[in-house]
């Protein structure tokens, strides 16, 4: 279980100061799967990047089972992530001189997974190895940072706008894709969207609202990509 | 204007190159052209052999340095101009997508140029404010009636002039050149990464190896940056340290500067591009949660072993270059000291060597380690 207790952040100083994060405690199951929305400049990637552990948060904290990763050195947090956590962005970030095997295996390696072709295929691109993600489509390129983000077997898995820069069919297949291997390997979806129909996806939405959790709840049903309105 | 006076700015290596090329030549043919016009008052024969010495001393150490150097500040150029079109391949995209020419966009590549002529005329002004001096020095023994330092436009124009607008127009061409890609190959930041021979066959290497191996291939012209570094550094030491016995402390001195200038200068230049250009690659590794030292030693590790080439290669250079010129120019002079080689200064000199590039990678890697995760991801 993730474990956050009020957690505020802000930018700048003085007359400039923009808290960004103002105070917010949220509990998470393990093998849950949920959604957060907001408008934008709401602070869902702050937020994000701070249960994560890519950023510090000003005061608060986020306790992952008994740990408190807030109180962790830089390098016990690299660690931390390296064992638990794994990472799926709205600009994918594959390295563009690496193939699509080379940028799986950069997951991989770091838990010394040498099953990883297996999450190749998990996402449909056992023919694509070879290439290099400028000859990708962006939804291809997609599902390859889903194959990376889960190579190393993550404990959590951080999303943010993973759909951001696709169309809408293209969109579904990455979701469909992720829920599938979500049921497979059984991780914790934190993911961050303002599309509010992917939301019906989700097992527990959380709604922000400029810094602050407007609203929690969750859903009877859960709908699968392919049900969803866009 | 698409390059501005900031980007030129970043060329100060090939200023302070172009300066020291321009420095020593000006010395050494300013000196050649008034010793030419005293020669018929030469009487002696001790100073007509003192002559020939000089003047061929004077033709070796010109063209060997200078051309030593103006190479060096061709292929930096070369670099930078790659570079600037790597790294602005959107923007210059955006504008052929438009509709300018590629000739259109590589004419204003001209402004490196100026980097040379700046470093040209700084080399040019500091060696004419060092010639009385340098003559005297070198007519310390009273050889040669008294000899006045004169200025030679014409010297100055093939010194200044030329270099510039020869440098200006290599930019040109060159970037014309680098800018003949697709648009789209432009705007996706395609490089080529295509060419490579073992494609499909994929072996079965982890994937720090992989990067490391790729961080190489991807900059060639920074593998031959950091050997020539290396070299630069063991050749301009070694020779130095035995130039204060062949010859004198000023020349010991205005040789280990200008090693170490280059040295540094290359060695600078090509670890900033081997960092900047993988910041996206090591910010994504510590998100991933690589350690800061799997992430250093996989960009910056790579080149250690051909900076050992690059000093072995500098070594050798230096004592073939003594030899010859120790046996050639010095022939005819009397008590000129014999040259062999100096294992103690080789050894001193690699000890320093190894120290200085470990200090120098130690740095980078801090460097690396202070990258910012967030502000790569928000680009
Ligand atoms: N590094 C930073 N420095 C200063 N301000 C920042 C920084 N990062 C974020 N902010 C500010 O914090 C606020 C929240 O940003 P955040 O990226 O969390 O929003 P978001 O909800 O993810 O928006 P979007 O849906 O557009 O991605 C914004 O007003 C933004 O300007
Ligand atoms: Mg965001």
């Amino acid at each position: 279980m993730i474990a956050i207790s009020n957690i505020t952040k802000s930018y700048g100083t003085g007359g400039n100061k923009n808290q960004v994060l103002k105070g917010i405690s949220l509990q998470i199951a393990d093998r849950d799967f949920i959604v957060i929305l907001g408008a934008s400049g709401s602070g869902k990637s702050t937020f994000l990047n701070v249960i994560s552990g890519l950023e510090r948060p000003d005061s608060g904290s986020v306790v992952y089972g008994t740990s408190d990763i807030t109180k962790l050195t830089d390098e016990k947090l690299t660690r931390f992530r390296r064992d638990n956590i794994g990472f799926i962005f709205q600009q994918y970030y594959l390295l563009p001189n690496m193939t699509v095997e080379k940028n799986v295996r950069m997951g991989a390696d770091l838990t010394g997974n040498r099953e990883y072709r297996e999450m190749i295929n998990a996402v449909g691109l056992e023919d694509k190895t070879g290439k290099y993600p400028g000859e990708l489509s962006g939804g291809e390129q997609q599902r390859v940072s889903v194959a990376r983000a889960l190579a190393k077997k993550p404990k959590v898995l951080f999303l943010d706008e993973p759909t951001g820069a696709l169309d809408e069919r293209t969109g579904r297949q990455v979701l469909d894709y992720i829920c599938r291997l979500h049921k497979e390997y059984s991780f914790t979806i934190v993911m961050v969207t303002h599309n509010q129909n992917i939301a019906e996806m989700a097992n527990t939405v959380v709604k922000m609202n400029s810094g602050n959790i407007a609203e929690v709840y969750t859903n009877e049903r859960r709908k699968t990509a392919y049900e969803i309105g866009w | 204007m698409i390059i501005g006076m900031k980007d030129t700015a970043k060329l100060v290596g090939i200023s302070v190159i172009a300066g020291c090329a321009v420095f020593v030549c000006t010395l050494f043919l300013n000196y050649n052209i008034d010793i030419a016009a005293i020669k018929g008052e030469i009487t002696t024969e001790a100073g007509m052999a003192m002559y020939q010495a000089q003047v061929s001393t004077g033709k070796v150490t010109a063209s060997v340095s200078g051309g030593c150097l103006v190479l060096t500040s061709v292929v930096m150029l070369l670099f930078y101009v790659k570079n600037y079109i790597d790294t602005h391949s959107k923007e210059l995209g955006i504008l052929k997508a438009l509709g300018y020419s590629g000739l259109k966009i590589a004419k204003h590549f001209w402004v490196f140029g100026l980097s040379v002529f700046v470093g040209c005329i700084f080399g040019y002004v500091s060696a004419f404010f060092y010639l009385p001096s340098f003559y005297d020095l070198q007519n310390a023994e009273q050889l040669f009636p008294e000899i006045k330092a004169q200025l030679h436009p014409l010297l100055a124009f093939f010194l200044i002039g030329v270099p510039a607008i020869g440098f200006s127009i290599l930019a040109v061409i060159y970037a014309c050149l680098r800018l003949r890609h697709p648009v789209l190959d432009l705007l996706k930041e395609k490089r080529g990464y295509k060419i490579k021979v073992n494609r499909g066959v994929t072996k079965d290497r982890p994937f720090l190896k992989d990067l490391a191996g790729s961080t190489l291939r991807e900059r060639k012209t920074l593998v031959f940056f950091v050997a020539f570094s290396a070299f630069c550094f063991s050749a301009m030491v070694q020779m130095s340290m035995s130039m204060e016995k062949l010859s004198s402390k000023t020349m010991a001195v205005m040789i280990i500067v200008i090693g170490l200038i280059l040295a540094f200068m290359t060695l600078f230049l090509s670890l900033s591009s081997v960092v900047k250009g993988n910041t996206k690659t090591i910010a994504m590794m510590r998100v991933f949660g690589y350690k800061y030292s799997d992430c250093s030693r996989a960009v910056l590790g790579g080149y250690r072993p051909f900076s050992y080439v690059g000093f072995v290669i500098g070594t050798l250079y230096q004592y073939v270059l003594l030899k010859i010129m120790v046996g050639i120019v010095f022939a005819d002079i009397d008590n000129m000291p014999e040259y062999s080689f100096d294992f103690k200064k080789c050894a001193v000199t690699f000890v320093l060597f190894i120290l200085t590039y470990e200090i120098v990678m130690y740095s980078y890697a801090q460097r690396i380690k202070r990258l910012p995760l967030k502000s790569v991801m928000l680009e």
